[in-house]
């Protein structure tokens, strides 16, 4: 049996990077002391603050929202919850009740969003539409795009200081890779905990940026938090062989992920020092904030034929 | 069975079926999933009911559940 390094118990994690065992009770405590540490270190909210969080049912998502329930009571802060239903058949049905049952079990308001609302098509309908008009674009650039704009628009909506996501590290150190890999610069800068305040955004926040994507399934697991582990359908394409390339990384040479993270957030700031000022516009047909005439989903809208369908979007809650 | 090996039952949550595999004794969960073909860092695994660190060594007729957990979403 391999014991716990600090306590001597049944060893439920081997923390290869660190060269520790942990027990099941040692693995939260860690999770938690780390969550904590992340949301002192970066400031990410302030007491008193309104934090919407997005929810999709996944382990991240669920255990991030558990995270903040707990934090948001001990710093006086209002905790809400927001789900995008991108409507992908199999996959957000599943996972939608789950992450509706977690924010009652935790007390906390929960309100869904919808991309068939929004756009009047569900990433099922978008994913065929493109590909019948052969743009090209895979539906993962469609999801991503749209819904970063309607977890922004619904924070904004719900009046809430700080949009917090769950982000892991794994996430964070996949999304550095992917916008190397496609040189994409004015991306890459932006990474980071947490975004500067910019009108139109409501200031986002990565509390989970730095633990593992494996030690936050775990954190769920040993909870015993009900979460939703189904893949997406679409998952595939360069951020899968990225994702893969990092696990085969990780697992021959421990702590890799770390290292390219630190790496990452040292020239942080000098990227942004080389990154040229840019003026914030408003979209010409939805007036969300863009630097651009149009915002990048309207941009993908249109060359779908089709467009924004209902401007306000917090109209019901879920719960 | 040979000697010197072990028959373990793997169910692989998201896989139907559960398998007898047989690995040799004192095997660690690390090797059965090197075995499997299965990245330690994208799974928790599961010994008789309970999430085990895998350089935990397996015993004749353990249950392993292995759990993907590292999928992007």
């Amino acid at each position: 049996m391999t014991k716990c390094t600090f306590c001597g118990r049944r060893a439920a994690y081997h923390r290869r990077y660190a060269g520790v065992f942990l027990c099941d009770r040692c693995m939260i405590r860690s999770v938690e002391r780390r969550f904590r540490r992340s949301m002192g270190e970066h400031r990410l909210v302030s007491p008193g603050e309104r934090v919407a969080v997005a929810v999709s049912g996944g382990k991240d998502s669920v255990a991030c929202m558990h995270l903040l329930a707990d934090y948001c009571r001990r710093k006086n802060c209002e905790l809400v919850a927001v789900t995008v239903d991108e409507g992908i058949r199999g996959y957000r049905e599943e996972s939608l009740p789950i992450a509706r049952e977690n924010a009652k079990q935790l007390g906390v308001e929960h309100f869904v969003v919808s991309f068939e609302q929004a756009f009047g098509a569900t990433l099922d309908q978008i994913t065929t539409l493109a590909r019948r008009k052969g743009t090209g674009l895979n539906p993962c650039t469609y999801c991503g795009v749209m819904r970063r704009s309607l977890l922004n628009q619904a924070a904004r909506e719900l009046d809430a200081d700080k949009l917090a996501t769950a982000h892991n590290l794994d996430d964070e150190v996949q999304a550095i890779m992917l916008n190397y890999v496609r040189a994409d610069f004015s991306r890459l800068y932006r990474l980071g905990p947490s975004y500067p305040p910019r009108e139109g955004f409501v200031p986002r926040v990565k509390p989970l940026r730095g633990i593992p994507e494996k030690e936050v399934a775990l954190y769920a697991l040993l909870k015993g938090i009900k979460v939703h582990l189904g893949v997406c359908p679409y998952v595939g394409g360069i951020h899968a062989e990225i994702r893969e390339f990092l696990n085969r990384l990780e697992a021959n040479h421990p702590n890799s992920k770390f290292m390219i993270l630190r790496m990452f957030d040292r020239m942080r700031p000098h990227l942004a020092e080389a990154m040229p000022e840019f003026e914030m516009r408003r979209c010409e047909v939805c007036g969300e904030p863009t630097s651009s005439t149009l915002c990048k989903s309207c941009e993908l809208l249109r060359g779908l034929g089709l467009g924004r369908k209902q401007k306000t979007l917090i109209s019901t809650k879920s719960t | 069975m040979r000697l010197g090996e072990i028959t373990v039952k793997v169910r692989v949550i998201g896989q139907r079926a559960t398998r007898k595999v047989r690995v040799a004794q004192k095997t660690r969960a690390a090797d059965l999933l090197n075995q499997l073909g299965l990245n330690r860092e994208t799974v928790v695994v599961r010994l008789n009911g309970k999430i085990v660190a895998e350089e935990e060594r397996l015993a004749d007729g353990d249950s392993v559940e292995i759990l993907p957990v590292v999928t992007g979403g």
